[in-house]
């Protein structure tokens, strides 16, 4: 602690605060943003069994376009970075009904964020081929 | 006075930066393949490498051997050769995230394309520097391909695009692009790029072979003129690097005076296994290797050569009355017979 005070004392002296956040001649910039980190696991509310394959969007941020944060794998875990927001909108979309079965798309919004780590555990109901064309969407 | 006084509190606080040396920023030179052949290469990559790439679960083991330093965040630069010829990247990435430590890239940019970009962005990456060395002409001709300008602008454009990516340009200054640094700025701007980082190239690896590639002294005063002008327009953030002191120009230049933290605060795992400061820095000062050695213990024990600069007294430094403050320039300056830096910034200037 001391030893901190000591060197914010001496930085701020010679008004070299930045350098606490150097860069190396040939490296990037440092790494002092904020964001968060959205895993969880993704299981059919029939039967509680992981789903596979289904896409995560952050779907308040255009900037990811049509691209998915992440696909479940066949435990159903999914994971991702994200940027650090006052809310996040998340999307659980089954693009391809005919891989693993067929489920109806989830929306969920997180607000008052103040982790940097969400567990997000999801339930998704599974429909069939008629219904899922229909487009339903269930929120939590 | 009052610069006397920042001078003097700076000298003060490199002291206790070197005295307590936390590791706090780690190169990991992944794979020296390359999809480029430039003429400035420091480290004569190539396409067909002879060492293998690292495997990510080796670097892990060396990793986890580092601690969380007392202030901020311990980041991994990933770099190369070209990083995003690892087919593994994001997982690589993944890893360094769950170990409590940040990442980031240095890259050509040729691979970097919209679902690369995003895929790298879920997998934590939180830093990125992308090279662009002039107009199309000239960097294509830098980077010995025709094909490469679009590419980098793609790249530049996706990066500048995410907010939350702390993200720079860098540009080798030579010969050939010097007079084209107003336009390279306006087109940055054009691309929102926020910060451009500048560099000269240093006579090592296959520079050597062009000597087209080294600033006259007029034209590296040129340059800093440029960066001091540069730096009053609000738009870009503009630096020199730390590859050297430039005397009456420091603080000018950057934001702070120059500061070497080669083996103070920056190691390196280089493509064998063996433990160094930047990647640049002669192979002849590397401390140990992740193969024998415990990195976090070579860190802590040994670097002496890093951290008492006394021995770069020598040759044209010995007698120099700036000594105190550039302590022998750019440690990746200390090459071969080691008698005289490579580049003396100061001497270009004076």
């Amino acid at each position: 602690m001391k030893k901190n005070r000591l060197r914010k004392f001496l930085g701020g002296l010679s008004f070299a605060t930045l350098l606490f956040a150097f860069q190396a001649c040939y490296g990037t910039p440092q790494d002092d943003g904020l964001d968060i980190y959205l895993y969880g696991k993704i299981v059919s509310k029939t039967n509680g069994e992981p789903v596979q394959g289904i896409n995560v969007f952050v779907s308040n941020l255009d900037y990811y376009g049509t691209l998915p944060c992440a696909v479940s794998d066949e435990d159903g875990n999914f994971s991702f970075f994200t940027v650090l927001n006052d809310h996040i909108a998340v999307r659980f979309e089954d693009i391809n009904p005919l891989e693993y079965g067929h489920f109806l798309q989830k929306d969920t919004v997180l607000t008052n964020i103040y982790t940097t780590k969400i567990l997000l555990n999801i339930e998704l109901e599974e429909v069939d081929a008629l219904d899922h064309k229909k487009g339903g969407v269930s929120a939590i | 006075m009052l610069s006397i006084i920042k001078k003097a509190a700076f000298r003060q606080f490199k002291k206790f930066e070197t005295k307590h040396h936390e590791l706090n920023y780690l190169f990991w030179e992944c794979t020296t393949r390359c999809n480029l052949n430039c003429l400035h290469c420091g480290s004569d990559c190539s396409k067909d490498s002879s060492h293998p790439d690292m495997p990510l679960e080796d670097f892990l083991s060396a990793l986890d051997t580092v601690k969380q330093p007392s202030v901020g965040n311990v980041i991994v630069v990933l770099t190369g050769g070209e990083p995003l010829l690892r087919n593994d990247l994001e997982m690589c990435g993944r890893e360094i995230r769950k170990r409590e430590k940040r990442w980031g890239m240095v890259t050509n940019g040729q691979l970097y394309d919209r679902d690369k970009h995003i895929a790298l962005l879920n997998a934590g990456m939180g830093a990125l520097t992308i090279s662009l060395d002039g107009n199309k002409t000239t960097h294509s001709w830098m980077r010995n391909s025709t094909t490469n300008f679009e590419k980098v602008d793609n790249a530049i454009a996706l990066a500048a695009s995410y907010s939350r990516l702390n993200f720079d340009v860098v540009t080798c200054v030579h010969q050939k692009n010097i007079d084209e640094l107003p336009q390279i700025r306006d087109y940055l701007i054009q691309k929102k790029v926020k910060a451009w980082r500048l560099f000269t190239i240093i006579p090592i690896g296959r520079s050597t072979q062009h000597p087209e590639l080294f600033l006259t002294d007029s034209q590296f005063v040129g340059l800093m003129d440029f960066i001091v002008h540069t730096r009053q327009n609000p738009e870009i953030d503009i630096m020199f690097s730390c590859e050297g002191y430039v005397g009456k120009y420091e603080a000018k230049v950057r934001d702070s005076y120059y500061f070497c933290r080669a083996g103070i605060n920056i190691g390196s795992i280089l493509i064998d296994g063996s433990i160094s400061a930047c990647p640049n820095i002669d192979r002849s000062f590397v401390q140990g290797n992740i193969y024998q050695d415990n990195l976090m213990e070579v860190w802590e024990n040994k670097f002496h050569v890093f951290r008492n600069r006394k021995w770069t007294k020598t040759g044209k430094c010995a007698h120099c009355s700036d000594f105190k403050d550039c302590q022998g320039n750019g440690f990746h300056n200390w090459h071969g017979e080691k008698k005289h830096p490579l580049v003396c910034h100061k001497e270009k200037i004076s």
